[in-house]
């Protein structure tokens, strides 16, 4: 498993460079680089876990849909998901599924989070794969 | 002028165009003066993004950005373009996900003087009344979906409805508070349960409610007509849609990538995704998002309601005394179909403003009888630690912008390096020293949104006054801030 993500500068919004040694990785990064967004460096006991089915007409969207569900669950169902557990991802001509298992925790009144993320924009995004690794980058509206 | 391989020609002095090439529709327009450009356009995608809208089918005359052009998604922040209704076009990314972000000012009797030794126990009393923070909740009680569904139905007369408001209040908000179009079929479960208990709420970011001191008045003939004077205690409130309006942008961005492929629009940034006016999809995004717009002209009456009782309560004032007017509600985050002049007739388009506010002149239909003399408000925040400007819509406004002017300050700073300008600093401090009281959920909010991290927002204001678009009425300056 290789994946990692890096902020990149960006004046009104968060941007940030994911990649990913798979499409589970890229999107593992993903969700890695949302939960730093909206909940920091905080340390939160999960003690739940969640199963979603996801599916896309192309891989960006995908992502899209993926992160824009995390951010779902957190703001109206107050569940904020803290790990991926486990991911798969089908891509082919047909469109894209994707089935996860997520690590999370109910969220209680004292947890202050870092900031509000409106929505994962498709603005730039094109996931590119070069060697063996997938990128792209994405830009959250916040 | 050659910035980022964008070639910008000027038209006056405040006035540059990008020429139309390869597969734009028209040209670009861009109102920034010579040093705006240098100082703030060279290192984003901005022009880029200026150069890509003017792409979409159907715009007419210009792709247009006003001085506060910055980095957007899709559109740039300060972006204009109107479609024509036969060919043309609607994007979500000309609207942006607050879907009806807007600002509205309340005018009072009070003067400065008299309540500045009470500032912060008003603050504080605000930031209890008014939620705020990421995901807020909670100002009035969680409402029943047929409530809900009312509110997306009717606007502000909602709030009106439910003794959250008053006629007059409806009377000076754009477009009456009520977009009547809205369709609540059109709108997904999610965005409703985004919505249901965020009534009332600020939300986080650069959302804010002010209390504001009438600080400088350029017009005053027009600061009469707008019951302005120096030494007013105003009061000045930002949000939108909250999370219905993000939903909503969500859900449409979706169906339109799939409409942008099946009219076969060939699109420079998939945030452009657009459908046709005319057709199913274009018409379902039209009507959600002004079932959202509704969604959020009622937020900020609930949240000035609620305003206006706290400084009823705290200063115990009768109403006479106090003299709460809604002086306008403007948005800055929109697509609404109007009549502009393209040539020589006057034709129904769909103005797309993404950070961009409405500027009409005086004599408009659309605007309150009140204005008729002198034109509608326009209201231009700055930041919480320095100035902003209610400036007064234009007949020039009419012929080269589609009634549009600026709508902010813009992002000088991202919120990373603002952090780091922060470090080791007292913000706080330093705002209670310009006579600034604040009262955030977090002092991250406090420290991305300091007055650093911001342009100047008279640079942005002046460029749309020299250019005749809009011209200066009034400067007012905060002394109580609450944020997310």
């Amino acid at each position: 498993m290789s994946k990692s993500y890096k902020f990149v500068d960006h004046t009104a919004d968060i941007a940030v460079e994911l990649i990913g040694g798979s499409l589970e990785d890229l999107f593992t990064a993903g969700a890695e680089a949302w939960f730093v967004s909206v909940a920091g460096e905080i340390k939160i006991e999960e003690d739940d876990m969640l199963e979603l089915e996801l599916s896309a007409s192309s891989k960006e969207e995908l992502l899209v849909t993926f992160l824009n569900e995390l951010n779902y669950l957190l703001i109206t169902k107050k569940w904020l998901c803290t790990s991926i557990q486990s991911i798969k991802i089908f891509d082919d001509a047909d469109g894209c599924e994707l089935s996860a298992e997520l690590k999370g925790v109910k969220l209680k009144n004292d947890i202050q989070l870092k900031q509000e993320i409106k929505s994962v924009t498709y603005h730039q995004l094109e996931i590119v794969e070069k060697d063996n690794d997938y990128s792209t980058l994405v830009v959250f509206d916040i | 002028m050659n910035v980022g391989g964008i070639e910008l020609v000027k038209v006056r002095e405040n006035l540059w165009e990008i020429p139309q090439t390869g597969q734009m529709q028209v040209p670009g327009r861009i109102y920034i003066s010579r040093d705006m450009i240098e100082k703030g356009l060279k290192d984003d995608e901005a022009l880029k993004q200026v150069v890509n809208v003017a792409h979409l089918p159907g715009i007419e005359k210009y792709s247009l950005a006003m001085p506060d052009i910055h980095w957007g998604y899709g559109f740039p922040i300060g972006g204009v373009a109107a479609t024509n209704l036969d060919e043309g076009v609607i994007s979500p990314g000309g609207v942006g996900y607050d879907i009806n972000c807007g600002v509205r000012l309340a005018t009072t009797n009070i003067e400065y003087e008299r309540i500045q030794n009470r500032i912060d126990d008003l603050v504080s009393k605000l930031f209890q009344a008014v939620p705020t923070g990421v995901g807020a909740s909670g100002a009035i009680k969680k409402l029943s979906m047929i409530d809900l569904k009312k509110v997306l139905t009717k606007g502000s007369v909602w709030a009106l409805e439910n003794d959250l408001g008053s006629s007059s209040d409806i009377d000076f908000t754009e477009e009456s508070g009520t977009l009547k179009n809205a369709d609540t079929e059109v709108v997904s479960k999610r965005a409703f349960e985004r919505g249901a208990d965020q009534v009332g709420t600020l939300g986080s970011g650069n959302h804010f409610l002010e209390v504001d001191v009438v600080e400088e008045i350029y017009d005053a003939k027009v600061a009469e007509v707008f019951g302005l004077f120096q030494g007013q205690i105003v009061i000045q409130i930002h949000t939108g849609s909250r999370g219905l309006g993000y939903q909503v942008c969500d859900d449409y961005l979706k169906v339109l990538l799939q409409a942008s492929k099946k009219y076969g629009f060939k699109l420079p940034d998939k945030q452009l995704a657009c459908a046709p006016i005319k057709s199913q999809e274009g018409q379902d995004y039209l009507a959600a998002m002004q079932a959202a717009a509704n969604f959020a002209w009622n937020n900020r009456q609930v949240i000035m309601h609620l305003a206006k009782k706290v400084l009823k309560d705290t200063f115990s004032m009768t109403e006479s005394e106090l003299g709460f007017k809604l002086l306008y509600d403007v948005c800055h985050n929109i697509a609404k179909i109007e009549k502009h002049k393209i040539g020589k007739e006057e034709k129904e388009v769909c103005v797309h403003r993404k950070g961009a506010t409405r500027a009409f002149p005086p004599r408009s239909k659309m605007i309150p009888a009140k204005y008729q003399g002198v034109g509608q408000p326009v209201l231009i925040p700055g930041d919480m630690g320095r100035y902003s400007y209610i400036l007064v819509g234009t007949e020039k406004s009419m012929e080269e912008t589609f009634g549009s002017s600026c709508h902010g300050a813009g992002r000088n700073l991202s919120r990373t390096r603002a952090l780091k300008n922060a470090k080791g600093r007292d913000l706080i401090a330093e705002l209670n020293k310009k006579g600034i009281a604040i009262q955030a959920k977090g002092y991250k909010t406090i420290a991305e949104e300091m007055s650093d991290a911001y342009k100047d927002v008279s640079d942005v204001v002046e460029v749309m006054h020299k250019e005749g678009i809009t011209r200066k009425v009034a400067k007012i300056k905060p002394v109580g801030v609450i944020k997310g």
